[in-house]
């Protein structure tokens, strides 16, 4: 106790008599330390969760709807919906249809039929445009040409991904049809219907469950899939406060939805392997910061070991004078969490204060993603935890080095 | 009972063949209250055998009690704590710690001890009173002369009343006005409070104020000099 006060007043001291730009340079250190540690894996977190929050607004919204296992479609989809009108804390929902078709395209054109044709296996979406359109923007994502009119029949969004000239940009790794603009003529087959339909427009999307879908009006959907029953295939919810999914879930699966359709969170419905990969950037972003650790516990180690070394002789004659040797490390100790925790702080104010809100405002653009700064406080709190504590072995060890010293040699400045 | 005992004390440096005889059976007895002078040649060990009895450095032989403390027997810990309760030093350069303003300076060792901040405060100003230094609290040791800064040390060796105070050449570094003050509060000091002083120098002149005067000359003292007896 007495220790503590002493080395806290000498600590204090040494700070306060310091050079001020030693002091602004070992704090700055510090401050980058803390930043790498939280940065790095902030963005690389960040890159996922803003792929997360792209799928979440353009795709599949809090709450999802599918089938049973063992099921076709959700059982009696229309009650369904109508037991979903009746919760307030729904904000809107979207109910879509889908299966696969033949998309082919320049038929007209082809004039000798020993030519290959121009087709693709996709994705078809049968949705209620308006409905869809509020639930998840789908007319912001159209790149050419119109959104769905819902009053028009006979025509169909693509994804860019069907379009040969879009989906050689990423990769060319799917089945695509080429040349198609707005305004051309393409043909949905399944089986041995088929249907033509009028190019509206093509939509693209950060989410790649946009990109790998036709859509076309539900009406048409049913007519050309034959899915008399009108029962669909997925809805999806948003919910007034995106927080209170699980609860939403939780009360719609005890009114005894679940007997019609498997009902999920947003978080339950995300595939395994992203909730892994964000782990993995967690832990790569951890150390590729603790790279940073290492290197800012050395520079503490120098500091305090060479200012301590030059006071060697100050050291040994207030241990002379009876100082107890506590109080020199804990002088030194001091020292070291006062840089800590300054850079800490200044490090925390410009993650939250500006860098944060700054990514927020300007995601960074990724193909898959708008990467945002991803620091959620607990696990910053930890990270913080960490660099204090090495900080404070950083401290320690070079005074403990110096402080155990023969006190008469010390004095005398021997050896 | 004597304050000091120490008989045949030994003090040997490094290993044979290079090994260093520095102390070769010294024996002194201070009786409390005692102003001694240790005087001689440079290389005398006058140094050494003050570190000895100020429990600085340990004998390599011999007996010493300081105190009533075997001291040779306590371990490091005990001996800095017996350093702060019963011992305090000047030392040849000041040695203050650069850090803190002199009041800080002085309540060192007080704070150690348990003194409350306002009553430590209150001890060291009146300790640098005492060697007249009024006003010169917040004032850090590069903000003072020479003379100052070693009567803030002496102001610091007195503040928690120790029983012995040990100075060595406490003013080789001084101009003879400054080095007048500063022997002139040892002995006052003696004087008044009855504290024991071991102090060496070189000067005759400062050594004639003590009780007695030993002369060292290669690690042993070969004369002492009476020259008046401790007032009880
Ligand atoms: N740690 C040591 N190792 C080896 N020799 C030492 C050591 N300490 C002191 N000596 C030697 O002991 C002798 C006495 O040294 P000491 O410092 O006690 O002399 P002194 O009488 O105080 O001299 P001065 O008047 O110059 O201060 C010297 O020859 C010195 O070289
Ligand atoms: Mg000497």
């Amino acid at each position: 106790m007495r220790s503590l006060r002493i080395g806290l007043l000498l600590g204090l001291r040494q700070i306060q008599r310091a050079s001020i730009w030693t002091t602004s340079l070992i704090i700055f250190v510090m401050m980058l330390t803390f930043l790498n540690l939280i940065a790095v894996s902030g963005i690389l977190v960040g890159l996922i969760e803003g792929a997360e929050k792209a799928v979440r607004e353009s795709a599949l919204g809090d709450i999802v709807i599918t089938e049973l296992d063992g099921e076709d479609h959700i059982l009696e989809t229309e009650s369904f919906i109508r037991e979903i009108e009746a919760y307030p804390e729904i904000d809107t929902y979207s109910v879509r249809f889908s299966g696969s078709a033949t998309l082919e395209a320049n038929y007209k054109e082809r004039r000798n039929l020993q030519n290959e044709r121009d087709i693709a296996a996709v994705r078809v979406s049968g949705i209620d445009p308006h409905q869809e359109d509020t639930m998840t923007g789908l007319s912001d994502l159209v790149i050419e040409g119109e959104y769905l009119n819902p009053d028009e029949e006979g025509f169909i969004l693509i994804g860019i991904y069907y379009i040969e000239e879009y989906a050689q940009q990423f990769g060319d790794v799917f089945e695509s049809v080429a040349g198609v603009k707005p305004g051309d003529t393409v043909r949905l087959t399944l089986g041995d219907v088929s249907k033509e339909f009028v190019v509206k427009g093509l939509v693209q999307s950060k989410v790649d469950e946009v990109n790998l879908s036709t859509f076309i009006p539900e009406r048409e959907f049913r007519r050309l899939f034959n899915r008399l029953d009108r029962n669909a295939d997925q809805i999806v919810i948003r919910t007034v406060n995106p927080e209170d999914n699980a609860k939403i879930a939780a009360s719609m699966e005890a009114s005894g939805l679940t007997q019609f359709a498997k009902i999920l969170t947003f978080e339950e419905n995300l595939p395994k392997f992203l909730i892994d990969i964000k782990n993995t950037f967690n832990v790569l972003g951890t150390f590729i910061g603790s790279i940073g650790i290492v290197v800012a516990s050395i520079t503490i180690f120098i500091i305090i070991f060479i200012n301590a070394l030059s006071r060697r002789r100050h050291i040994g004659i207030l241990k002379g004078i009876g100082i107890e040797r506590q109080v020199i490390e804990i002088a030194y100790v001091a020292q070291a969490a006062f840089y800590a925790l300054t850079g800490s702080f200044l490090g925390a104010l410009l993650t939250y204060g500006f860098l944060v809100p700054y990514f927020d405002q300007n995601p960074i653009q990724f193909p898959f993603s708008d990467g945002i700064l991803s620091a959620d406080p607990e696990g910053t709190f930890y990270k913080f935890v960490i660099l204090f504590v090495i900080t404070l072995i950083a401290g320690f060890v070079p005074a403990w080095m110096i402080a155990k010293q023969n006190t008469l040699n010390a004095i005398l400045g021997r050896k | 009972m004597p304050i000091i005992i120490a008989q045949n004390i030994h003090r040997t440096f490094g290993k044979e063949p290079l090994l260093t005889h520095v102390l070769r059976g010294v024996d002194i007895t201070v009786e409390p209250g005692e102003f001694v002078a240790i005087m001689g040649k440079s290389g005398a060990g006058k140094s050494t055998f003050m570190y000895q009895l100020s429990v600085l450095d340990t004998p390599s032989s011999g007996h010493l009690i300081v105190d009533g403390t075997d001291v040779m027997s306590l371990s490091e810990r005990e001996r800095t704590t017996f350093r702060l309760n019963t011992l305090g030093y000047v030392f040849q350069d000041y040695a203050l710690v650069p850090d803190l303003s002199a009041r800080e300076n002085v309540m060192m060792p007080l704070l150690m001890r348990g003194d409350y901040w306002q009553t430590a405060t209150e001890k060291a100003d009146a300790a640098i009173d005492s060697v007249g230094l009024e006003g010169k609290y917040q004032n850090l040791p590069a903000e003072l002369s020479g003379g100052e800064q070693q009567r803030v040390a002496i102001a610091r060796a007195i503040a928690s009343a120790p029983k012995i105070i040990f100075a060595d050449e406490p003013t080789a570094n001084l101009d003879s006005i400054s080095s007048k003050q500063v022997i002139d509060l040892l002995s006052d000091l003696n004087h008044t409070t009855g504290q024991t002083i071991v102090m060496v120098t070189h000067e005759r002149e400062y050594a004639l104020g003590a009780n007695r005067i030993l002369y060292m000359e290669d690690g042993v003292i070969v004369q002492e000099e009476n020259l008046r007896p401790v007032h009880s």
